[in-house]
């Protein structure tokens, strides 16, 4: 190696910093010693730059480049070595400069363009876009753009500089369209810690957008729900609370269906085999169904083997009793039913045509004895004229005597004034009433000593409206002393074989408190939403889907413990028995366990209360059409 | 040659370990945070800004020679660690490799375009030094047009000598139709930087192909010739190496640029809309 090559008398200092190169050496010849200029002009034209001492030119050329020259300069002063001048060319040092201030200015420019051309090419080339939105999202801000989000998208340059100092909530945001059942900003949309301070709640926390349409929002995991739940644990495995004792029967059945009677009894009959329903699925409809399976309407599955029952219980309100002594006026009833004179027959000695009892309907509206007919005669004698002269004014009027509001109207609804009036007429003569034809399709009608009521069929608006009216009687407080027989009257409409249509045989009564705290009862007639749990969730249909329809066994074992009926006698309606066995962790961990199905908090649970959209998001804007003259 | 000079990958094992347990304090946390119901973006994103902004300033540090902040080969070690620290800490903040908005994959481009040629320089770095340690020669790169140009007038004046002294033009014609290309600038770049022996191969059969047709004083001359020939072969490979090693932060250089800026604005953009 060539020690002293560098040295300071050999070579001279080379500048990697200045910003110009030799012209001869980018061409590859001999670059001359002296270099270019700072400025860029040829330094190499001349080799040195001569000395006047003591009137004579001395060369200066460093000893580094050989030293003075042995010619000498010129008599004039001039170097004698003289070259044509170079080009100098940048030095790669301010080439790189270059190319990086033009790379900056490229992307500057890239930056303030694309804000002005954001608008012109629906974002395409948008600078600040952070990507597509998710499929849910990107049809409804279509028109808006960014704005339906980020209000100080539209605020220019001004907006944008305050915006970096002031804080902002997209949840607001969030909220014009979704709607819940509770606050928004407050975890699981329900402060369940009302003693406590909760932190604040913010929908970025856990949904995130800009990912694209493949992707959906919501990202919550197991460890996030652990993160606040003071309970954590594993997976639903490992550490996840056993079930509620009664899961996920939580109240009683509003509909008495025995399955254990009607599976192990009724559907292997004969009889009614060839009626019984194939499978669950027959009578439960999955389609569509979440976590509540609505049973079919009566009219699909229950009026197949059960509509023939319905009218044949009949409800009596007025019975033609056995009485002790006539004492209906004759004169007024003649005229009262415009009878001949000669219709009249004196009796010697009065002998009622009836040896019943008079109905309990009746007994309890004129409050008397049923048992003792000293009690009923004269009462009752003088409603059958009334009946006579007014029809069914006088029986209204018992009625709405009864309850707050008249609901005569309903109790009497389709009963004909004549019939009734006919029916007194007839047993103020104390005879029987000879009805003119059968009641076929149901209704009011008098037949020989009664006044009688037919259910037409399901859901029969009379019937319903007299149990309604025997349930409200008999919990008011009776001051002159009728309430036993209210309850004698109730219990026989409400009886499950003798009430009117037989409603009870398959509806709940269940005793509710109102808001005085006194206790009434109440019949549910439809069938009743189970939506005790918002934050639970279950697709019947899918795992049904999965496991085939004959898979509802599988969860949902009956119970064959015969409490089920007997708990519907008593109007308790915490105190009861289901008619399947409660479903617990281990019918789940069948299939959702470690290496199998998902086992996530989000399989099962929602997080947020009863999420939905607010009316303005539904509100479909109609686009004018243009008519053509 | 000084042994601190370039890069050795041992000695910045420390840095690594460094940078290895800054990544994965901020991957827990980011974990961490995000089980908390957090939003780890702004924490991961802080990191990545300062780690950027740490290999920026090694820019600056070269330009401010005269300050004592630690020698370069320090802040090279600290440069290539942190640069491949980024890239993690991009994919952890990012959580993706390629994003689906125009801004995200430009500042992504941007961003990759910058570790690859980091990473290329880096091998450079640590390849290319040692192998021209190994020609046993030094070159400063800004006097190699001077270098050759020695070379050329040596071996133009050995020819006109031998011409002359001789009486035959053998040596002269063939230095006219042949040697005169490879003497005037240099030649096989691209040979020399993937190591081929080409060179080696071309130069010497282009002076023993002449041999037969030369006396034995021709000859002297032409192993004179030869010896020049082979000297400008290790400027040639001098030359294509060098060349790289400082061509290649014509790239990387304006890049880092282009990406400091899309990282202002994308700040901006966060400061504005989000945060």
């Amino acid at each position: 190696m060539e020690e002293n090559k560098f040295g300071k008398d050999q070579s001279q200092y080379e500048r990697p910093n200045h910003p110009y190169r030799c012209g001869r050496a980018i061409l590859w010849q001999t670059p001359c010693t002296r270099g270019p200029a700072t400025g860029g002009a040829c330094g190499g034209t001349r080799e040195c730059t001569p000395f006047l001492k003591n009137d004579r030119w001395e060369c200066r050329r460093d000893k580094r480049f050989g030293g003075p020259c042995e010619e000498g300069p010129r008599p004039n002063g001039e170097c004698c070595i003289q070259r044509p001048a170079c080009t100098p060319h940048s030095s790669l040092r301010i080439i790189r400069g270059r190319v990086t201030l033009l790379v900056l200015l490229a992307v500057i420019a890239l930056i303030v363009g694309s804000l002005g051309l954001d608008s012109h090419f629906n974002g395409l080339v948008s600078i600040s876009d952070a990507g597509p939105l998710s499929k849910s999202h990107i049809k409804f801000t279509e028109k808006q753009g960014c704005n339906a989000c980020h209000q100080v998208n539209d605020q220019g340059i001004s907006g944008w500089v305050k915006a970096v100092f002031r804080p902002s909530n997209l949840s607001d945001k969030c909220v014009t369209c979704h709607s819940f059942g509770g606050d928004s900003s407050v975890a699981h949309n329900n402060n369940m810690l009302t003693d406590k301070k909760v932190s604040k709640t913010q929908c970025v926390m856990c949904h995130r957008e800009h990912s694209g349409t493949s992707k959906v929002t919501r990202t919550l995991s197991s460890k996030q729900c652990n993160s606040c739940h003071k309970n954590k644990f594993e997976s639903f495995e490992n550490g996840h609370p056993e079930f509620s004792q009664k899961y996920p029967y939580f109240s009683r059945d509003t509909i008495k269906y025995d399955h254990s009677s009607h599976l192990n009894k009724h559907f292997s009959n004969p009889k009614f085999s060839d009626k019984a329903p194939e499978s669950c699925v027959a009578c439960h409809t999955i389609t569509l169904s979440d976590r509540e399976i609505k049973p079919g309407n009566y009219e699909t599955i229950c009026a197949n083997c059960h509509n023939n029952q319905i009218n044949k219980k009949e409800l009596i309100v007025i019975r033609l009793p056995e009485l002790l002594q006539n004492r209906i006026d004759s004169s007024k009833l003649i005229e009262a039913c415009n009878f001949p004179e000669t219709k009249m027959e004196v009796e010697e000695e009065f002998l009622s045509v009836s040896t019943e009892q008079p109905a309990l309907v009746s007994a309890f509206l004129l409050n008397f004895s049923e048992e003792d007919p000293e009690s009923y005669g004269k009462p009752l004698q003088d409603l059958i004229m009334s009946m006579a002269e007014e029809s069914t004014t006088s029986f209204a009027e018992l009625i709405d005597n009864q309850t707050p509001t008249p609901i005569s109207e309903n109790l009497l609804a389709g009963l004909n004034p004549e019939v009734m009036k006919r029916a007194a007429c007839a047993w103020g003569l104390n005879r029987e009433y000879e009805s003119p034809a059968d009641p076929k399709y149901g209704g009011w009608y008098a037949d020989m000593l009664e006044i009688r009521y037919k259910p037409a069929g399901h859901a029969d608006s009379v019937a319903k409206s007299w149990i309604e009216f025997a349930l409200a009687v008999a919990t008011e407080k009776n001051v002159n002393g009728s309430e036993s027989r209210a309850v004698a009257m109730r219990e026989q409409i409400l009886s499950v074989k003798d009430g009117v249509g037989g409603c009870i045989k398959c509806h709940a009564i269940m005793e509710l408190k109102d808001t005085k705290g006194d206790s009434y009862l109440t019949v549910d007639w439809n069938y009743k939403n189970e939506k005790k749990q918002p934050y639970v969730k279950y697709k019947h249909e899918n795992h049904v889907n999965m496991m085939g329809e004959s898979s509802c066994s599988s969860c949902h074992v009956l119970n064959k413990d015969e409490g089920y009926m007997a708990s519907f006698k008593e109007y308790d309606s915490t105190n009861w028995v289901n008619n399947f066995k409660s479903i617990n962790k281990k019918t789940c961990m069948q299939c959702h366990s470690e290496d199998e199905i998902n086992m996530e908090c989000q399989a099962c649970h929602i997080y947020h209360l009863k999420p939905g959209f607010k009316k303005n998001m539904l509100a479909i804007k109609a686009e004018p059409i243009p008519i053509t003259p | 040659m000084n042994k601190q000079q370039g890069f050795s990958l041992p000695r910045g094992w420390g840095y690594a370990s460094l940078a290895s347990l800054i990544f994965i304090s901020t991957w827990a946390w980011a974990v961490r945070t995000e089980n908390s119901l957090g939003i780890s973006d702004f924490f991961t994103g802080w990191v990545l800004f300062f780690v950027i902004a740490l290999l920026a300033l090694f820019g600056a540090r070269k330009r401010l020679p005269f300050l004592p902040l630690g020698p370069a080969s320090r802040w090279l070690k600290i440069h290539v660690v942190g640069g491949f620290m980024a890239v993690f800490m991009f994919w952890l903040h990012t959580g993706e490799v390629w994003p689906s908005s125009f801004y995200g994959q430009l500042l992504t481009v941007l961003f990759y375009a910058i570790s690859i040629s980091g990473l290329i320089g880096l091998l450079m770095e640590t390849v290319f030094p040692s192998q021209l340690t190994h020609t046993k020669m030094e070159v400063i790169y800004e006097r190699i047009p001077k270098e050759l140009a020695e070379i050329r007038n040596e071996v133009e004046a050995l020819v006109e000598e031998c011409t002359k002294k001789n009486a035959s033009s053998v040596l002269a014609e063939h230095y006219l139709e042949t040697l005169r290309w490879y003497f005037q600038r240099p030649r096989f770049f691209m040979s020399n930087i993937y190591g081929s022996e080409k060179p080696q191969h071309w130069v010497h059969q282009q002076c023993m192909i002449l041999e037969r047709f030369l006396n034995e004083k021709e000859c002297k001359y032409l192993d004179k010739v030869y010896l020049l020939a082979e000297k400008k072969r290790k400027i040639d490979f001098h030359y294509a190496l060098q060349k790289m090693l400082k061509t290649w932060l014509l790239i990387h250089i304006p890049l880092a640029g282009a990406v400091m800026v899309m990282v202002f604005w994308h700040l901006m953009v966060i400061q504005v809309f989000f945060v």
